[in-house]
């Protein structure tokens, strides 16, 4: 298989599992992210996203499973890191020293000269800050100067934990911007996870959602809301029309109206299951479900068992 | 490999503790030498005392004996464990093990303190050749005959080789503590506790040898403490360190069983550090 064509990343099985006791973070996880794609990975605090990612940077040794990076296993090939650019933890640095010198150290302990510092610096905004000690920078600027020395070395892939934790609004479209810009104009690929479901929805082109260490979902972001959508029905006796539709689908009511888990091509059969027990119809629509509303029913329950 | 020492380098030399934990020394002997200077200034005429060759020359060379000593071991221990445990304070392993092998970034971090502390004490060695010098000529006082630039040049070797063996044990021992505990006052702790410990039974070894004598010779033989002692005691004297025991037995072993046990223990803590940074998990 040609490198072009090859997944960036593929976790098979991996799991990690922690102590004496055996407690399992992260359980037979596999998915695989193709060149240029922005990948999103989404699931509740303790889900076990860091863990996953923390595997994936050679941070954490996974317990079973594989981490292949380019088609290497990175357990056999440490070096094959040096094509993956990474934010962990909203940007962990040395609070002595400046942000200029911080991506200084990156640059030399991977080996570059650190030639795109100051581009960089110029690209996260941070250029008139760069010379100020690092103990001295907001959240937002940490996490910015995370994403400079994640793309220092210009990787094929970089991979983010959460990186618009702590941006302001205009912080968070200026990296949803920078994130598409990667994939798009630069060919990066880029795995981001993040707890912010609308910004994940608007730069994603796939996501898994992962729930007490597991994969519970794994899809195209059109292809997951799609799936995800409902039919909207206004009739009245509403009684009647839940019973009618009931018999066939999944119905939900909520406010007066009866939330309906079909598609957008049973709505005439819905109408004519209306008519045929004698409710009477006053409005029928398509309900588009965002991804929040997706990953709250797939995780709810879990998170309410918690 | 030059990046990662040129990126520690970088981190050692701006951060306030391993400045000073480093530059200490120089700066400390030049305002000792500078006041002893100046003391001999305000005693211009005075008859100055002679000084033979032996004294000028280890007054020259006694900051590279600053290993062997305790309150020496205690400071170097300091500076290993903030350059070691610092990492995991300031949470910036996770900044650099994805762009290095773990096994170079530990090397980077010993060749560094190695050569920071070479460096250090080298100026301090010769801020003190200066300042000697310089208070022998205020004071009127000639050069010793028999100090030589080839003399001076042995003695500074012989100084610098009595206190490489305990240098790079405490390197060893409390960079393992570091990374096994995470944490920069705990690895200093044991730092200090081991340094202690073992300083203190080389010369208490003989009494406790009355409550468990087979324990305590073997114990005596096989920990690094009397081994130290005894190379820095061949290094500079020529001869081995003689302990007597109650029961009449005297340990004086030659050089070459010392730096095998002395070596071992080293070699030992330092794979023990590569070893557990390697398989350890960056939370």
């Amino acid at each position: 298989m040609s490198e072009t064509r090859m997944p960036v990343v593929e976790l098979v099985n991996l799991s990690k599992t922690y102590g004496r006791r055996g407690v399992r973070a992260v359980r037979d996880v596999s998915l695989s992210v193709a060149p240029g794609e922005v990948y999103g990975f989404l699931g509740p605090n303790g889900a076990g996203k860091s863990t996953t990612i923390r595997m994936m940077l050679g941070l954490i040794a996974p317990t079973g499973g594989e981490v292949r990076l380019f088609g290497q296993d990175l357990r056999a090939d440490g070096s094959v890191l040096k094509r993956v650019g990474s934010l962990v933890d909203g940007g962990a640095f040395y609070p002595f020293l400046s942000g200029r010198r911080n991506l200084e150290v990156v640059a030399k302990t991977h080996g570059g000269d650190g030639a795109r510092i100051d581009a960089l610096l110029d690209q996260v905004g941070l250029a008139r800050d760069s010379g100020r000690k690092v103990k001295g920078y907001s959240t937002g600027m940490r996490q910015r100067l995370g994403v400079a020395a994640a793309l220092l070395h210009d990787p094929d892939i970089v991979i983010l934990d959460e990186p618009v934790n702590g941006l302001d609004a205009a912080g968070i479209q200026e990296m949803r911007a920078l994130i598409r810009g990667l994939a798009g104009d630069r060919g990066k690929t880029v795995f981001l996870s993040s707890h912010l479901l609308h910004e994940v929805q608007q730069v994603c082109d796939r996501v898994a959602i992962i729930s007490k260490g597991e994969i519970v979902r794994e899809a195209g972001i059109h292809e997951l809301l799609r799936g995800e959508a409902g039919l909207r029905v206004e009739a009245v006796p509403l009684d009647v029309a839940e019973a009618a539709l009931a018999a066939r689908w999944s119905v939900e009511r909520h406010d007066g109206v009866l939330l309906v888990r079909a598609t957008r091509d049973d709505a005439p059969e819905v109408a004519r299951r209306l008519i045929g027990a004698g409710a009477e119809l006053f409005g029928l629509g398509l309900e588009q479900r965002n991804l929040e509303e997706v990953f709250l029913s797939i995780t709810q329950p879990e998170t309410d068992d918690a | 490999m030059l990046d990662a020492l040129s990126a520690e380098r970088l981190k050692l030399t701006r951060h306030k503790a391993t400045w000073f934990l480093v530059w200490l020394y120089p700066i400390l002997f030049f305002i000792l030498f500078s006041a002893s200077v100046l003391f001999a200034l305000t005693q211009a005429g005075a008859p100055a005392r002679p000084v033979t060759a032996q004294a000028w020359l280890g007054q020259t060379a006694m900051i590279w004996k600053l290993p062997s000593q305790t309150i020496g071991r205690y400071l170097i221990a300091a500076y290993v464990a903030v350059v070691f445990a610092g990492e995991y304070g300031w949470n910036t392993w996770k900044l650099i093990v994805p762009h290095r092998s773990r096994v170079s970034l530990i090397a980077a971090k010993f060749a560094m303190i190695f050569l920071l502390f070479l460096v250090a004490l080298a100026l301090t060695a010769a801020i003190s050749l200066l300042f000697t010098w310089l208070e022998g000529s205020v004071r009127g006082r000639p050069i010793p005959a028999g100090v030589t630039a080839a003399a001076i040049l042995e003695a500074q070797g012989r100084a610098a080789l009595s206190g490489l063996a305990p240098f790079l044990f405490t390197l060893a021992s409390v960079s393992l503590a570091a990374v096994l505990i995470r944490s920069m006052i705990a690895a200093l702790i044991i730092g200090i506790v081991l340094a202690t410990i073992e300083q203190l039974f080389v010369k208490l070894g003989p009494f406790l040898f009355v409550y468990a004598p087979s324990l305590v010779w073997s114990l005596y033989h096989a920990l690094p403490g009397y081994h130290l002692a005894n190379l820095e005691s061949w290094v500079t004297n020529g001869v081995a360190l003689r302990t007597l025991f109650p029961d009449g037995r005297i340990v004086a072993l030659d050089w070459t069983t010392s730096l095998a046990v002395a070596a071992a223990w080293t070699a030992a803590l330092a794979a023990g550090t590569f070893g557990a940074f390697r398989r350890q998990d960056i939370n």
